[in-house]
């Protein structure tokens, strides 16, 4: 035996004690979804639009919902165009006195410098898109970003941001091809052991959806698919029980329909996405589980119609549905968010006019019922 | 670590670069030494750039494997004896690496970049590189892989033990070889 295979050995034991190291070390992950409570309705029946925001110039597009113990938040995307490099992430907060909703605090959220200014590593940000809450800590958020090239290039940044201003951004390593195409648009799902998964969705030429498990330190920790017909992407996953969850997907594809993809095994396995009944014009659907089967969904469901935007309603876990509410508008109605607030009442916002402003409802339960 | 890794990563890189150019016109000593005055120079002074910022925006995570790959190309060429890589294996690389690529691109139907994120996976393929170290004599390969595997584990950059020993820039770069050696 020479020199260099004592020293390869060397490097095998120090392998070895690495890895001893980080075996104890890891957590693990649990593949047991948090449930969503049913809400009993209570009072009477209340639906109310909150926000009706039209951009002075330019676009603005796609609302997240931050939720907060006094109300919640809306963000959102503006500048001249999509994928444009004038383009921040904006916000405007609600919070509920006696005489109802109230608009409070507006401004940027989010600015393309300001976050370039704290990337670790640092690096330039030329754009900003759809931007969710990490509902895993307190402030932060994750927003699609692209600092080279489109949407095709863009990558999921952990974006940390007390008090309204964004102190640390750390891309996910969700992929080997420059650590890109990866973007986010639904909300995160809880796991019964206090951790997250993250609907995210490849975008590079080919397409899928992917739901990305996090550790407690926020980085990635393992990614499971979601493949099959058309052209998968942005996921919407939810609960149905603790081992069982539906997620719906927009065919990037042109093929009119919704499709669904369905886990056993609390997303460590996803059937083959497949084409739903409903129609969808390419859009992104929201959906929200309010217990018992139920699932609560906003979506484009006529295939021609981005102008039309239903909420429906499935007491069967997505066999059937019926319309709650259409909403109509000039111009598409798309890019719908759905988010349960601390007093149960939800909220649903989408962009309107196509990409040209934003509008915000806020019901309860009762509205649901009733309708 | 995640900053000052990407900044001595593309000081290395920009460094091997100037090193390729001026080793036309220049010794190879001189010219790493100009490398690593530039390359130093580089990230040092205009780290705030447009150009360096958009250079870390493409290229990183860096990883171990890229920057070691320049040094040992520097290294080679000032006389420092290194066992090379074989045509087979850089045939092997190349098929390896397109099939990797291409279950990233969803075109392979297993996800294998996610068996970067869990150890048990990661420990099985460390010590796989080292015993193909043993077995060929390279200890280059090794090395990257533990260096790769002690940041993954330090959680100094990526969260993927993939994305420190492999980078998408080593394919081309491995076809160039490989055609330069067979033509």
């Amino acid at each position: 035996m020479g020199a260099v295979q004592l020293v390869i050995l060397g490097l095998g034991l120090v392998s070895l004690c690495l890895s001893i190291w980080a075996i104890r070390a890891d957590a693990g992950l649990s593949w047991r979804f948090v449930v969503p409570e049913a809400v009993a309705p209570e009072g009477e029946p209340v639906f109310e639009t909150v926000f009706d925001y039209t951009a002075e110039t330019g676009q603005a597009h796609s609302p997240g919902i931050l939720v907060r113990e006094e109300g919640f938040t809306i963000t959102w995307f503006e500048g001249s165009e999509e994928a444009q490099a004038d383009v921040d992430i904006h916000y405007t907060g609600f919070e509920r006195d006696t005489e109802g909703w109230l608009r409070g605090t507006t401004g940027l959220l989010v600015t393309r410098g300001g976050l370039a200014r704290v990337m670790e590593p640092r690096q330039i940000v030329v754009t900003l898109g759809n931007t969710i809450e990490n509902e895993a800590v307190r402030d932060g958020l994750y927003a699609t970003v692209a600092s080279v090239g489109g949407w095709a290039m863009a990558s999921v940044v952990d974006v940390r941001a007390p008090g309204g201003q964004a102190v640390r951004g750390r891309k996910l390593n969700l992929s080997p091809v420059f650590g890109r195409s990866n973007l986010v648009k639904s909300p995160m799902v809880e796991y019964a052991d206090g951790s997250h998964g993250l609907p995210a969705y490849f975008e590079m030429g080919s397409t899928f959806g992917v739901l990305v498990r996090l550790d407690k330190q926020g980085r990635a920790r393992d990614t499971r698919r979601m493949d099959g017909f058309g052209k998968p992407i942005q996921p919407m996953v939810v609960p149905l029980s603790e081992t069982r969850a539906v997620a719906f997907l927009r065919d990037f594809d042109p093929s009119r329909k919704l499709l669904v993809s369905r886990t056993e095994d609390g997303g460590q396995s996803w059937s083959r996405v497949e084409p739903m009944a409903v129609e969808n014009p390419s859009s992104p659907v929201a959906a929200l589980g309010l217990g018992e089967g139920r699932i609560l969904l906003a979506v484009n469901d006529d295939g021609d119609r981005p102008e039309v935007l239903r909420l429906v309603l499935s007491e069967d876990e997505g066999e059937s549905w019926r319309v709650l509410r259409a909403f109509e508008g000039e111009g598409a109605l798309r890019y719908p968010m759905l988010r349960r607030l601390t007093s149960g009442e939800i909220v649903l916002a989408y962009s309107k006019g196509t990409k040209r402003g934003l509008v915000a409802h806020v019901f309860n339960q009762a509205w649901v019922a009733a309708q | 670590m995640t900053g000052l890794g990407a900044s001595a990563a593309l000081a290395v890189l920009v460094g091997w670069v100037v090193f390729a150019l001026l080793g036309w016109v220049a010794s190879p000593g001189l010219s790493a030494g100009l490398g690593a005055v530039v390359g130093v120079l580089v990230v040092a002074m205009f780290r705030e750039s447009l150009a360096v910022g958009g250079a870390v925006a493409l290229l990183a995570p860096f990883g171990v494997m890229l920057p070691a790959l320049a040094v040992r190309h520097v290294a080679v060429s000032l006389g420092v004896p290194m066992a090379g890589f074989g045509t087979w294996e850089l045939v092997g690389f190349l098929v390896l690496y397109a099939v990797f690529l291409a279950a990233a691109f969803g075109v392979v139907p297993v996800d294998l970049y996610r068996f970067g994120f869990a150890p048990v996976p990661v420990a099985v393929m460390v010590l796989a590189v080292c015993a193909y170290g043993f077995v060929t004599g390279n200890w280059f390969l090794p090395l990257v892989a533990v260096l790769g595997q002690a940041a993954w584990v330090m959680g100094w950059g990526s969260s993927n033990w993939f994305d420190y020993v492999l980078h998408v820039v080593m394919w081309p770069v491995a076809l160039v070889v490989l055609v330069g050696r067979i033509f």
